[in-house]
């Protein structure tokens, strides 16, 4: 059995009435990419961030690699790297200098996160961008500057919340290829979206969410095989089965 | 002393970003100078000007009687011609009038010739001047004081030195026999000599000791700091509007999955204000010194200090600001506005010590109202640092209230 480096135990979180997540259990594998797939209000960014320390959950536990968050968040914060589904950068500072900032923080010293820094801006393609600022760049060329501050440090499990929303095709093949490079140098990868085809195409597994709840857990196949032939049925029509087809916020 | 080393790291973030944005740079230090320019120019006779002192005096005496002599010749006609320092003598020709002045309190007093001046001067049986003077001011009772004693003593010694020349010719012809002759002769050559002798103009003068230059009051010495106080304040209040971009936008949130502490992610964003505040005052004060020319006074770590303090009660005070607020354009729109409305009452357009009594009680709600007495003790009345630790208390009070709000209320995900 693969060893477990994520798991989620229980969690639970409210906002004043409003439970946002409601006992979700999962686990992720080392080197294994966990797809979290859910309509809007569903709870993914909520587990996200109790995952990365940024919440406590009101109830369960989180352990990374076997620290849990709540009496080892330190550690635990050592190992992820998060790239929130917001442009958590500054527009107005250079992609470089985007990247130091956060290289600094995680901990790395400045000739370290220098050297880091024109790595990860060529993995994204941006290395001749590096001393433009960021608000000249195209939603596209904003989000692998996302993703790129989210690899300083070389992080060993990396939260991908929702990275390729509104961005051309081409940047996001580029977002792929990075994340499936990642996992062949053995990352280990939390993704959300809302592209059903991005996860059947990335994922190893896949956890289905609805209403603070995991309604569905398993492989892409598996979860098609559910409903119908898998070679015919959508991730989209496994999806929609399980959460509606009614809007959401 | 890893967490002091990420405040530094978000400290220098912010830095950058307000050296890359050239309009807030522009805004924060080059704004402030074209009001320094501007008011210098405009408050440039505030505290210069020296009121000359007017003395005033009057007799009980019918026209033709000595005092109306010396009256004549003390009497102001062309203030031009004065001296700097100088007095400005006026008669008063209706003493009853001018009594009734002085007590409507339009007039600060007069000294006034009796009825029987000439008479008792003639006669040598001495008279009183008479002084009448308004208590509450007692610069102006000291002067009237001073001439009346002046001319008393002016006359007294004209009186004995007239008396001792004819005593002696006197003497010294009754000496010599059948010598009444001679005698008429000694007092008419002292006479003609009298007469024609330069004739004298002011037979009571006044001399002044001039001590030192009386110098305009440098208007950068009020100017700069109101405006320092006014524009650091200003800066670190628009700072709350970048302090909820950046807890919208979740950059604040995704410090807290590095290495960073919420207490370095708090400290960080106070020292990054702070340290815009540092460039702005170090700027201010060197320009001022070396274009403007002001003075710190005799207590320049005072200066420095308050500066220091300042500054700390102004990025407290946007930090606060950020945390009360739920979106960028709220907090800028009170950032101004605040800080509008806190300049003037605090005196950074205009100095305090010219406002009315209740101005000043009032503009004391103001930290900037502290910081701007502090700096006026300081650079326009030569203090020392002792004189200026309650200012510095007041300013270290607010400091610590708006910091403690700011680090109750601090939170870094969007609502």
């Amino acid at each position: 059995m693969a060893e477990l480096f994520l798991v989620a135990d229980d969690l639970h979180k409210s906002f004043n009435d409003h439970k946002a997540v409601n006992g979700v259990t999962f686990t992720i594998a080392r080197n294994e990419i966990f797809g979290l797939l859910g309509p809007n209000g569903a709870g993914k960014t909520t587990t996200i961030r109790m995952l990365s320390t940024v919440l406590d959950p009101d109830a369960g536990e989180v352990k990374i690699s076997g620290f849990s968050t709540r009496e080892h968040p330190n550690e635990a914060r050592a190992l992820i790297g998060v790239c929130p589904q917001e442009l958590a950068l500054y527009e107005d500072l250079s992609a470089f200098d985007n990247l130091m900032f956060f290289g600094r923080l995680v901990g790395m010293n400045s000739r370290e996160a220098k050297a880091q820094t024109m790595s990860n801006l060529a993995m994204m393609g941006l290395e001749t961008r590096a001393k433009d600022k960021v608000s000249k760049f195209s939603g596209g060329m904003k989000r692998r500057v996302n993703l790129g501050i989210a690899l300083m440090g070389q992080p060993k499990l990396l939260f991908l919340d929702e990275p390729t929303v509104g961005i051309d095709p081409q940047s996001r093949n580029k977002i792929f290829e990075t994340i499936q490079g990642l996992r062949q140098k053995g990352m280990t990868v939390l993704y959300t979206t809302h592209y059903m085809e991005e996860a059947d195409r990335l994922c190893d597994r896949i956890a289905i969410m609805d209403g603070g709840k995991i309604v569905a857990m398993d492989t892409s196949r598996a979860l098609k095989a559910n409903i119908g032939d898998p070679d015919k049925t959508t991730l989209e029509d496994v999806f929609l089965k399980l959460t509606g087809r009614s809007l959401r916020d | 002393m890893k967490q002091l080393g990420n405040i530094w790291i978000l400290a220098v973030k912010d830095l950058k970003r307000f050296i890359a944005d050239r309009m807030a740079l522009g805004f924060a230090i080059l704004f402030p100078f074209l009001f320094v320019i501007l008011f210098n120019f405009m408050l440039s006779g505030v505290g210069s000007e020296d009121k000359r002192l007017e003395i005033n005096l009057a007799t009980r005496e019918p026209a033709g009687g000595i005092s109306h002599d010396i009256i004549a010749a003390l009497e102001t006609r062309d203030e031009s011609v004065l001296k700097p320092g100088a007095p400005k003598i006026i008669w008063l020709k209706d003493v009853q009038q001018a009594r009734k002045d002085v007590e409507d309190r339009k007039l600060n007093g007069f000294v006034v010739f009796p009825e029987n001046f000439t008479e008792a001067v003639l006669m040598g049986y001495g008279c009183d001047l008479e002084v009448v003077y308004n208590p509450s001011d007692p610069q102006a009772t000291a002067a009237l004081y001073g001439i009346a004693q002046s001319i008393a003593s002016s006359i007294g010694t004209q009186q004995v030195v007239n008396n001792t020349v004819i005593g002696l010719l006197v003497e010294q012809e009754l000496q010599k026999p059948g010598a009444t002759g001679d005698l008429a002769q000694s007092i008419r050559n002292i006479l003609s000599g009298q007469a024609s002798a330069p004739p004298q103009t002011q037979m009571v003068s006044f001399t002044t000791d001039k001590i030192g230059e009386v110098e305009a009051e440098n208007p950068s010495n009020y100017v700069i700091p109101g405006y320092l106080v006014m524009f650091v304040f200003l800066t670190a209040a628009l700072s709350s509007g970048m302090m909820v971009r950046e807890r919208q936008n979740r950059t604040l949130e995704r410090m807290l999955t590095t290495s960073a502490s919420r207490g370095a992610v708090i400290g960080g964003i106070f020292a990054g204000t702070a340290i815009k505040g540092l460039v702005q005052i170090a700027i201010f004060w060197t320009v001022g010194i070396l274009a403007f020319k002001i003075d710190l006074g005799i207590a320049p770590a005072a200066v420095i200090l308050i500066s220091i303090l300042m500054i700390l009660m102004s990025s407290a005070f946007g930090v606060m600001l950020a945390t009360l607020v739920k979106t960028e354009k709220s907090a800028s729109s009170i950032g101004v506005l605040a800080s509008l409305i806190l300049a003037p009452l605090g005196g950074c357009w205009w100095p305090l010590f010219v406002t009315p009594r209740w101005m000043q009680f009032i503009a004391r709600i103001t930290p900037h109202a502290w910081a701007n007495i502090g700096f006026n003790k300081l650079m326009v009345f030569g203090a020392d640092f002792g004189a200026v630790v309650p200012e510095m208390l007041m300013l270290t009070a607010f400091a610590i209230a708006f910091g403690a709000v700011a680090l109750l209320k601090f939170r870094t995900e969007a609502e």
